[in-house]
């Protein structure tokens, strides 16, 4: 965890806020066991977070049982800690990629991204308040959401693992500050508990050459 | 068998929400509140087919749905509006808020997918954008929705509003109270078969 961490913080705070979900996580431990093979892999995953979101501002890390809930903080620019927080996911796919390419099959790590940047109420250890059900909503998101989207791509070109999806808040700072993320509209969604209509973005990026659409390994 | 080739249209498109879905399931509980989902998708299905719609989708608490006749459209709508006011429909009635709709014209491409045939393009995004801004039982109309609908039809609307939309600017509209013309109120050019 950031040494940020033991700073003051305030009680509602704008950030950067990243679910990540381990992908058949619960399949994966039934089948080969918790202690074995789950266990290790939750693990593996909390380090390289550790690892990648370091100095990019990581303030929160929360278990969600099967992933984990993410908050990126920028003192100067909230805009940034988006920007930040894109970042070390991508540098997360790219070493997850690295290493399920040196463990078995069964211990490979498989993810679902989603990214939202929006006030969060600070509590120890964990944050709270609509975005980040926004964030939870966001990372739900899968080819079944598809045919009840409009302007939908077609559901079998949405991936199944090692993807990131975004929120229009964040799309709308990336085409602006950034210029190495490529972005598609997957389609205008209904969230949840949440009036309206959402446009969903995919971020990609060209300087993470890993097929990340389909998880498949790298040659 | 290979799906056809898209098709470039001009469509009506109209967009329907349920007012206070997400009351109804907290109020009546989730089974039951699908129950209502599924008998209204049942019947706007029908009534969809009945008045000569090309396509329609539907999207948890409402649908989206396209026209080739502007003309079939409002009297689509008014058949909507009165399902919940139907004694037959008992699963609909006390249950029903009402509806907010939305009504645009414009040029989509008509695909047959995985999942049947829908509609895509930024004017479908117009038309489903116009829907949050409807209040409950009204129709917001685009102007060009507006301009291509009977004479008739025109002279209900409202005064002309315009609101700013991403990536298309300023798209003009206007609203149309539907729960004025309900079957037994409606004007007489309106009781069509």
């Amino acid at each position: 965890m950031a040494a940020s961490d033991a700073e003051p913080m305030p009680e509602v705070v704008t950030e950067a806020i990243v679910v990540i979900d381990l992908v058949e996580s619960t399949l994966t431990s039934n089948l080969f066991g918790w202690y074995a093979v789950g266990r290790q892999a939750i693990r593996d995953l909390r380090a390289l977070i550790g690892e990648v979101g370091e100095r990019r501002g990581l303030r929160c890390l929360r278990s969600t049982g099967d992933g984990y809930l993410l908050t990126f903080h920028d003192p100067q620019s909230a805009e940034r800690a988006a920007l930040h927080a894109v970042e070390a996911v991508f540098e997360l796919l790219n070493r997850v990629a690295h290493r399920n390419r040196e463990v078995p099959e069964e211990r490979a790590l498989n993810l679902r991204c989603a990214v939202h940047l929006g006030e969060v109420d600070v509590v120890p250890n964990d944050r709270e308040g609509p975005h980040i059900s926004m964030a939870f909503r966001l990372e739900g998101i899968s080819r079944a959401s598809l045919p009840a989207a409009l302007n939908p791509i077609p559901p079998e070109q949405f991936p199944l693992q090692n993807y990131v999806l975004c929120s229009e808040e964040v799309a709308g700072i990336l085409s602006r500050r950034a210029t190495h993320w490529e972005l598609a509209s997957i389609g205008l969604l209904k969230l949840k508990g949440f009036p309206g209509w959402r446009e969903v973005f995919r971020i990609t990026s060209e300087e993470h050459p890993t097929d990340l659409g389909s998880g498949m390994r790298a040659p | 068998m290979e799906a056809p080739a898209p098709l470039r249209k001009s469509l009506a498109l109209v967009c329907c929400d349920i007012v206070g879905s997400t009351r109804l399931i907290a109020r009546v509980g989730d089974l039951v509140a699908s129950a209502v989902f599924r008998e209204f998708i049942e019947h706007a299905d029908r009534l969809g087919r009945q008045h000569h719609s090309v396509m329609i989708k539907f999207l948890g608490d409402g649908f989206l749905a396209a026209f080739e006749n502007m003309g079939d459209v409002i009297p689509f709508l008014i058949s909507i509006e009165s399902l919940s006011l139907l004694p037959q429909n008992s699963t609909l009635i006390g249950r029903l808020e009402g509806f907010r709709f939305s009504l645009h014209y414009g040029s989509v491409l008509y695909i047959e997918t995985s999942y049947g045939s829908d509609v895509l393009g930024e004017d479908v995004n117009i038309a489903a954008h116009l829907s949050e801004i409807a209040q409950p039982n009204e129709v917001v109309i685009s102007q060009a929705a507006l301009e291509r609908m009977p004479a008739d039809y025109q002279t209900l609307a409202g005064a002309i509003e315009v609101r700013p939309f991403k990536r298309v600017g300023d798209v003009k509209f206007r609203r149309v109270k539907l729960i004025e013309y309900h079957p037994n109120r409606m004007p007489a050019w309106f009781r069509r078969p």
